[in-house]
C-alpha cells in the first residue's frame, strides 16, 4: 500500500468524516479501507497518484476535522488535464466538519492524480484525509 | 422570558401556559434563532448527485503542472484491489472466473519475505473466488490469511476479519467478502507498517498485485478486445513496485524470489508503458506467462 502520509491519530477524526462525507455513496460505491492524510497549511496542496480502469467510476472525498475550513479535491489526469465529471466542496455544511468530494468516469486506463488543497481554514494546519470507491456490484 | 431548548427544563418555566401556546414560542424561538444564524459565504454552487447545499471553493484550474509537486507526493501510488479490474472485466463479457481459481492448498513457507508475496496473493485469491462465488473457497482462503497473518506475528490484526470473511460466505454476502478481504489486506499492511516492517507490507501489496495481473491477463487472453488489453496499461504502479523493491534492504533485494519479480517488472515494464495504449494479445500473453510463473514460485515451498 502507498500512502501519501501514514494515518495517525491526529487526523483519526479527519479520517472519519471522510467516511461519513462519503455515506451518500455506499450503497453502490466500494469504499477503500487505505485512507491518505495529513496536514496542510492554506494553500497548500497535495497529490495522491491513483491507477484508475476504464470502464469503472470513482468517488474521491475528502475530509477535514476544521469545520470552517474550506476543502477541495480534484483529478487530473496524467498530462495534466482536469478529469474529473463533477464535484463538490461543503464547508460549514455540518457541525463538525468539512468536506469535498470528485466524481471521475476514467476515458482512460491509466494514471490518475487527486489534488487535495486547503483554501481557507482558522488552523494554521488543517488535519485531511482522502478515500476513494469504486462502483461495485450490488450482488448478494 | 427566556427561551431554554432543553424542553424539561422549558415545560417547568412556562407551566402556566397551554401547551400549544409553549409550542408556539419554542417554534418562533427556533425560528428566530435560525434567520439571525450567519449563513456560509457563497462562492459557487454546483449540484452534484446525492448532495445538496454545495459550495465550491474555486474552479479548479483545467490543466496542472504535475512536476510543480514535490516528487515524493507524486511518487507514491495508491495500488487498486482486483475487484476494481474484475468488475470491469465482467463488463466487457462473461469471464469464466472458476476456471481462474487456484486449487492448491496453501503452504506456510519459511521466509517472512515469501509468506508476505503469498499473504497478498492469497487475498487476490479471495476476491477472484469470490467472482466465483464459490463460498467453501473464499472459507478456505479466509482461514488461509490468518495462518499466514500468524506466520508473521500479525494473526491478531485479522482474527475478526478471517472470522467475518467465514460468516458472510456462509451467507453468500459477496460485497461484504470483498470488504473484509479488502480490509484483513489494510489491517495486515498496517500492522506491519506498525512493526516497522514496511518491505513485507510493500511485498503484500507486490504479491496482491502479481495475483491479479496472472488473472487479468488469463481472462483478456480468452477473450481479446483492445478495451479488456487497455486494462494493462498501469505504468506508474509497475514504477512505484519497481520503487519499493530498489529501496528495500539489501538482503531482501538480494533474495531469490524478489530478485526473480524485480526481473518479471522489467520485462513487464516496456509492454505497460506504451503510449498508444494497445497491447496486443501476444504482449498479453508475455505478461501472463511471466506473472503466472512468479505466482507459482510463491504458492511453492521448498
Amino acid at each position: 500500500m502507498a500512502t501519501v502520509a501514514v494515518v495517525k491519530a491526529t487526523v483519526d477524526d479527519a479520517l472519519s468524516f471522510a467516511y461519513e462525507a462519503a455515506l451518500p455513496y455506499h450503497k453502490q460505491y466500494a469504499f477503500r479501507k487505505d485512507a491518505w492524510g495529513g496536514d496542510l497549511g492554506v494553500n497548500d496542496r497535495q497529490v495522491v497518484t491513483a491507477q484508475l480502469f476504464k470502464g469503472n467510476q470513482y468517488w474521491f472525498v475528502l475530509g477535514s476535522d476544521v469545520k470552517t475550513a474550506v476543502v477541495s479535491v480534484h483529478l487530473y489526469d496524467e498530462e495534466g488535464k482536469l478529469a474529473e465529471t463533477e464535484s463538490w466542496q461543503k464547508p460549514n455544511d455540518k457541525k463538525h466538519f468539512s468536506a469535498a468530494g470528485a466524481y471521475i468516469v476514467p476515458k482512460n486506463t491509466g494514471t490518475y492524480f487527486a489534488i487535495v488543497q486547503i483554501h481557507q481554514s482558522p488552523e494554521e494546519r488543517t488535519h485531511w484525509a482522502l478515500v476513494y470507491g469504486y462502483k461495485d456490484k450490488v450482488k448478494k | 422570558m427566556k427561551i431554554n431548548f432543553n424542553f424539561n427544563r422549558f415545560s417547568l418555566k412556562c407551566c402556566s401556559l397551554q401547551p400549544a401556546t409553549c409550542f408556539l414560542l419554542l417554534f418562533l424561538a427556533s425560528l428566530a434563532t435560525l434567520l439571525a444564524a450567519p449563513l456560509p459565504e457563497p462562492i459557487s454552487t454546483t449540484t452534484p448527485a446525492n448532495q445538496t447545499a454545495t459550495q465550491q471553493a474555486s474552479s479548479p484550474p483545467a490543466s496542472l503542472n504535475l512536476a510543480a509537486f514535490p516528487a515524493d507526493s507524486v511518487e507514491d501510488v495508491v495500488v487498486p484491489v482486483p475487484s476494481e479490474i474484475f468488475s470491469v472485466l465482467d463488463k466487457l463479457g462473461n469471464p469464466n472466473w472458476k476456471a481462474q481459481l487456484r486449487v492448491n492448498k496453501t503452504h506456510t513457507p519459511e521466509e517472512r519475505s515469501q509468506i508476505a508475496l503469498l499473504l497478498g496473493s492469497v487475498i487476490a485469491e479471495g476476491f477472484v473466488a469470490v467472482e466465483a462465488e464459490d463460498a467453501e473457497r473464499v472459507k478456505d482462503l479466509g482461514r488461509d490469511v490468518l495462518s499466514l497473518a500468524e506466520a508473521v506475528n500479525v494473526r491478531k490484526s485479522v482474527i475478526a476479519r478471517s472470522k467475518s470473511i467465514i460468516q458472510k460466505a456462509d451467507t453468500r454476502d459477496w460485497r461484504g467478502v470483498r470488504t473484509e478481504f479488502d480490509g484483513a489486506r489494510n489491517d495486515v499492511q498496517a500492522a506491519m507498517d506498525e512493526m516497522n516492517d514496511r518491505n513485507l507490507a510493500q511485498l503484500v501489496s507486490l504479491g496482491g498485485w502479481l495475483r491479479g495481473t496472472d488473472v487479468l491477463t488469463s481472462i483478456v487472453d480468452a477473450n481479446y478486445t483492445s478495451d479488456g488489453a487497455e486494462l494493462l496499461h498501469q505504468p506508474e504502479l509497475v514504477r512505484y513496485f519497481k520503487r519499493s523493491i530498489n529501496g528495500m534492504s539489501p538482503r531482501l533485494r538480494k533474495n531469490t524470489l524478489v530478485l526473480r519479480i524485480d526481473k518479471v517488472l522489467d520485462q513487464i515494464t516496456p509492454i505497460i508503458e506504451e503510449k498508444n495504449h494497445v497491447i496486443t494479445r501476444e504482449k498479453i500473453q508475455k505478461i501472463h506467462s511471466l506473472t503466472s510463473e512468479i505466482v507459482s514460485l510463491i504458492n511453492t515451498t521448498s
